[in-house]
């Protein structure tokens, strides 16, 4: 403490950072009036993006065609919104612009890495709002500093932390309403996933499957923030699934199966289906024998009361870190009510969403050598982790013939497309012992750096047959987006977002957005003019995917592109 | 040759890693020293944090709160040079000019547990050692917590 007699100038009190920008603090009240029967009707308001895949289908299709295969060519960027970094954070190295970009009536709101949300006028790119939750330095981050979006319905939005909270925001303001701790950051859970609204809950799914944590589903009353309940998908010794687990020892409580994407909805059936992660440790499974539900799984759980009902599990006993988290694309097949699921393994599962009866299974990938998926849904594994100290190659790597991005369905052409990963790796069994926050892989591993390959692929899911591929030297991991104007977005790693028509698969149109793509992009309009937006920023876990890519540049940047006035 | 933890400081000190210009151009970041918030009966914590004369730190290097919740933080700046601090907080992070020989304060809401870095955005002071940490100790709340038998821990 100083002994000079002067007094201190009165340096005043800290103010919020947004105060020393443009910000205009406040967006328009659009949020009050989105209720679960909005989005129940998404697809009615075609200029919205009401969720976080459009609809609770999950088919990331616009029914908007101002914009198509004719004049596509023309459209350019409208307006960039920017946020670089500033201080020290966590993932320094690995954050990634990952959202999926959300539209209410002219105001977008869009969350980025290290605890960012936005509110953004639509049309023009202002800033309205922002919110920044201070993220630990040290959070256990398997795969980057991300996020994937946020939620919006009655006045608030809703997004996850990466300390594992779920905030909800005034979607006006930007102020906190609450927030609600979900996981436990010492066991090494953390969240990225984008909520869910069903009715009058909020649905988040934990992360942490690569640190042996007991994945789970969380609801919350959308107003107060009440805990509703929790849906563990490890059951415990006794519970319906357990007899899949080591009846000795621990396994089950490290068993992993998170649920870090975002689910969708049948509101006629009353059904989520959520997609569940990797056992744990991830490669090595002679400490956990038995099938390991609900691991690699699709779960339909009752909403009102977080129960599973059914499930199917596309890899038992999983040893490749395949998991089962991507998306469920809800559609009907000949007056059939079906799902999609593009598995990390390689393989298309067509099932009946009422049952979970297969109906059909098919490799969507050129190289599969980690084992076999026969018409009748049978798994045989082949290529395996097995002895310690043994490097094991099998294809796909852990990332998957399809990552996390997503899917889409054209309601127009009934074809499926998908972002494929053809890129394979390397595992070394090496048992390690449990410790509680510490990574849990039990092996070594090196994903291929080079013979790689990628494709945009549309598939017929009435016969499994791929009906064209737009072929990329690197593994495509970005979500394709599919419009009524009959194109396929799609970003790729080197930073080109390209539009392709839906029908043949011709390249017809590409801008070079600077940093590449790990996120999924949508559209709206605003005015009677049609935008595309899409986040740029290249990161995450980029040697998991694409190591070959790992010194390609950082980014934060959204583009929305749309037609000349 | 790695050297044992042990002996950090005293090799940190040999080799001028906690000094200004002197084992390199700016000391090492938490080279300083350690200090713990105040909890009022009301659970809000307070501290002080200062900036000494010509050493480009904070003072302590390293504040420790017992758990979440909001800080009530004074920042004193009794250096002969103008610096500013950048801090994380829940909602926005906040800022606040410090001429020389100024005293202002700032709220802060943080999680925890986990550690927060926090800085002077202005004249490199960053790079050069005015870089500080927040830790926050304690756990995550109980209807948080994964329902499974203890774990080990290393």
């Amino acid at each position: 403490m100083t002994d000079t007699a002067e007094p201190y100038v009165d340096a005043g009190h800290a103010v919020d950072q947004v105060s020393l920008t443009f910000v205009a603090g406040s967006a328009p009240p659009v949020a009050e009036s989105v209720t679960y029967e909005r989005i129940l009707n998404a697809r009615d308001e075609p200029h919205n993006w009401l969720t976080y895949y459009g609809a609770y289908d999950g088919q990331r299709y616009s029914p908007l065609d101002q914009i198509n295969t004719e004049n596509v060519k023309r459209i350019k960027p409208e307006w960039a919104f920017q946020c670089g970094s500033a201080g020290l954070q966590a993932g320094a190295t690995t954050y990634a612009f990952e959202a999926a970009p959300i539209v209410v009536d002219g105001v977008m709101f869009v969350t980025g890495w290290d605890g960012w949300a936005w509110a953004l006028d639509a049309a023009t790119g202002q800033e309205l709002w922002r919110y920044k939750h201070a993220i630990p330095f040290d959070v256990s981050l398997c795969c980057g500093n991300v996020n994937r979006g946020m939620a919006v319905a009655k006045g608030k939005v809703y997004y996850v932390t990466q300390n594992a909270h779920v905030v909800a925001l005034d979607a006006t303001t930007g102020k906190c309403v609450w927030d609600k701790t979900y996981g436990d950051v010492r066991a090494g859970e953390s969240a990225t996933v984008a909520p869910l609204i069903i009715k009058d809950k909020v649905i988040v799914g934990s992360s942490g499957g690569e640190f042996g944590v007991r994945g789970h589903l969380d609801a919350f009353n959308l107003e107060t923030g009440e805990h509703l309940w929790r849906c563990y998908t490890v059951p415990k010794p006794g519970e319906p699934g357990s007899d899949t687990w080591p009846a000795d020892g621990e396994a089950w409580a490290r068993g992993g199966a998170n649920c870090w994407l975002t689910g969708t909805y049948d509101p006629e059936l009353n059904l989520l289906y959520w997609g569940t992660g990797n056992p744990a440790p991830d490669f090595d499974g002679e400490v956990r024998p038995g099938d390991n539900l609900f691991t690699d799984s699709v779960v339909a759980i009752d909403p009102d009361v977080g129960q599973i009902r059914w499930h199917y599990q596309y890899n038992p006993h999983d040893v490749w870190d395949y998991d089962s988290i991507a998306e469920h694309i809800l559609f009907e097949l000949d007056g059939r009510k079906v799902m999609a699921h593009f598995d990390k393994n390689g393989y298309a599962f067509i099932l009946d969403r009422t049952n979970g009866e297969l109906v059909r299974v098919f490799p969507f990938v050129d190289r599969i050598t980690w084992g076999e998926i026969t018409p009748d849904g049978k798994v045989t594994a082949k290529v395996y982790p097995d002895k310690e100290g043994e490097p094991v190659h099998f294809w796909p790597g852990p990332a998957g013939a399809k990552e996390w991005t997503h899917a889409a369905y054209s309601q127009r052409t009934g074809l499926l497309y998908v972002p494929v990963q053809d890129v394979g790796a390397t595992a070394t069994r090496r048992r390690r012992e449990f410790k509680e926050g510490i990574p849990y892989w039990g092996a070594g591993v090196q994903v291929d750096g080079d013979d790689m390959a990628g494709s945009v692929s549309a598939f017929d899911p009435a016969t499994g047959r791929e009906v064209w591929r737009w072929r990329t030297d690197v593994p495509m991991c970005a979500s394709v987006l599919v419009t009524a104007g009959d194109l396929v977005f799609a970003g790729e790693p080197s930073g080109d977002f390209n539009a392709l028509d839906a029908r043949t698969g011709e390249h017809l149109w590409r801008f070079q957005c600077g940093s590449g793509h790990h996120s999924s992009p949508s559209s709206y309009s605003v005015g009677g003019r049609q935008y595309i937006a899409v986040p740029s920023g290249w990161g995450g876990w980029v040697e998991g995917f694409v190591p070959g890519m790992l010194g390609a540049p950082h980014g934060a940047a959204l583009f929305a592109f749309a037609l000349p006035e | 040759m790695a050297t044992p933890a042990a002996e950090r400081s005293d090799l940190m000190s040999e080799l001028g890693l906690d000094h200004q210009n002197k084992g390199t151009i700016g000391r090492l970041l938490a080279s300083g020293k350690v200090g713990q918030a105040d909890e009022g009966a009301d659970g809000v914590m307070k501290a002080t944090v200062r900036i000494p004369p010509d050493e480009l730190t904070w003072e302590p290097a390293v504040l420790v709160l017992p758990h979440g919740g909001r800080l009530e933080l004074e920042l004193i700046n009794d250096d002969l040079n103008t610096h500013c601090a950048l801090l994380p907080s829940n909602g926005d992070s906040q800022f606040i000019w410090l001429v020389n020989h100024s005293r202002g304060t700032a709220t802060l809401e943080l999680d925890g547990p986990g550690y927060y870095w926090y800085g002077s955005p202005t004249g490199n002071d960053e790079g050069r050692g005015l870089t500080g940490a927040i830790v926050v100790r304690g756990d995550a709340p109980p209807e948080a917590r994964l329902d499974r038998p203890q774990q080990p821990r290393p």
